[in-house]
């Protein structure tokens, strides 16, 4: 159980810049020290944002991901990668 | 005696600082926020009680409170790095703050205390165009709004009144101005924003009513309709509704003096007075 890591780092791009350059520039670097399932590193690492909501990671403390471009996340890959979690009648 | 004598509900939305700056004094924003200043300056309270909801920047997953306040001589803030806000410090007052904590106790209400933090922008925002000197003390009241299970509308109208109630009980002369802030309708990265952007207001009929209910001060009706499902289909930061309930429950049930909405925004401006 680490969503909570997940909720966490995406935090620490805010509080932390070293860290917050080094999540645009070598994210697999940034991320090998934390403590992650297999699976939460490999979504953040391919931007699968919508799996990391699926995964209970809360989607306000996402956005600092494309807000920094971490993980090279963009925002319109994010927009759109996440309104694809919204319910059915919601889209 | 001491009376809550005004309460004001506003938005933090973080970059209308930078907005306002670009945009000048004439822009929307500027103006509703510079009326809402007028109104607590000519009623110069001598306390502010701020019911806002922290971003998960004062509080975080590793202890996540439904309700807290803030008891200190200061604090400071913003801690998230809004655009064009300075670092302030917030002075309080420890023992109206104590004095409110044990009301809220002693009326059923657990609320955990903190004695030294920072505030993110949805405390700074609303103090910075309000009370950009900071001459007025100020004490937050923390009110989870993003993180579901929330508490409910029924709740955070009693927490209010239990506020309100205590700030009457208060032992000498101190009057009072309650904020409420945050919107009615948005969300913030979550699935529900609008296309191509960082946020959306996926219910604008919902913040259309909520206007309307605050407005006339239809408390029940405001907390009958605020539910759970209601709630997320607004949006992931619309549980921030729950700090103008809290706040309508502090001065009491009454129309407002005047509601301004910013309908595209999912928010509102509006000011209350006399308990």
């Amino acid at each position: 159980m680490s969503v909570y890591e997940v909720n966490y780092l995406c935090r620490e791009l805010l509080r932390d810049k070293a860290f917050r350059e080094k999540m645009k520039t070598d994210p697999k670097a940034a991320l090998a020290a934390r403590d992650l399932t297999e699976e939460e590193r490999a979504a953040l690492l391919g931007g699968d944002v919508g799996k990391l909501y699926r995964m209970g990671a809360n989607s306000f403390l996402m956005g600092y991901l494309p807000r920094f471009e971490a993980c090279g996340i963009t925002l319109p890959v994010y927009n759109e990668r996440m309104r694809a979690e919204a319910p059915p009648q919601a889209q | 005696m001491a009376e809550v004598v005004a309460a004001f509900g506003v938005p933090h939305t973080p970059f209308y600082p930078m907005m306002v700056k670009r945009d000048g004094p004439q822009s929307e924003t500027a103006q509703f926020f510079a009326r809402l200043r007028a109104d607590l300056e000519r009623i110069r309270p001598d306390a502010i009680v701020l019911f806002s909801t922290d971003h998960l920047n004062t509080f975080f997953f590793d202890n996540l409170p439904i309700f807290a306040m803030g008891v200190t001589e200061r604090f400071h803030g913003p801690v998230d790095e809004p655009p064009e806000v300075p670092m302030y410090q917030v002075p309080s007052r420890p023992d109206f703050a104590a004095h409110l904590r044990g009301a809220c106790i002693a009326a059923g209400f657990d609320v955990a205390l903190t004695e030294k933090f920072g505030v993110d922008h949805s405390f700074i925002v609303p103090l910075h165009f309000l009370t950009p000197d900071m001459s007025v003390p100020v004490v937050p009241i923390f009110v989870s709004g993003h993180v579901p299970p929330l508490p409910s509308a029924r709740r955070c109208f009693d927490l209010g009144r239990t506020i309100g109630d205590a700030v009457a009980s208060w032992p000498g002369d101190l009057r009072v101005a309650v904020i409420g802030s945050g919107s009615f309708s948005l969300d913030v990265f979550g699935p529900l924003m609008a296309p191509g952007r960082t946020d959306g207001v996926p219910d604008p009929g919902w913040a259309e009513r909520i206007c309307r209910l605050m407005e006339q001060g239809e408390a029940d009706a405001l907390i009958d309709e605020t539910t759970p499902k209601q709630l997320a289909r607004a949006g992931n930061v619309a549980g921030e509704v729950l700090n103008w309930i809290a706040m309508l429950g502090a001065i009491g049930p009454r129309p407002a003096r005047y509601l301004l909405p910013q309908l595209g925004q999912g928010h509102a401006y509006a000011v209350w007075e006399g308990r």
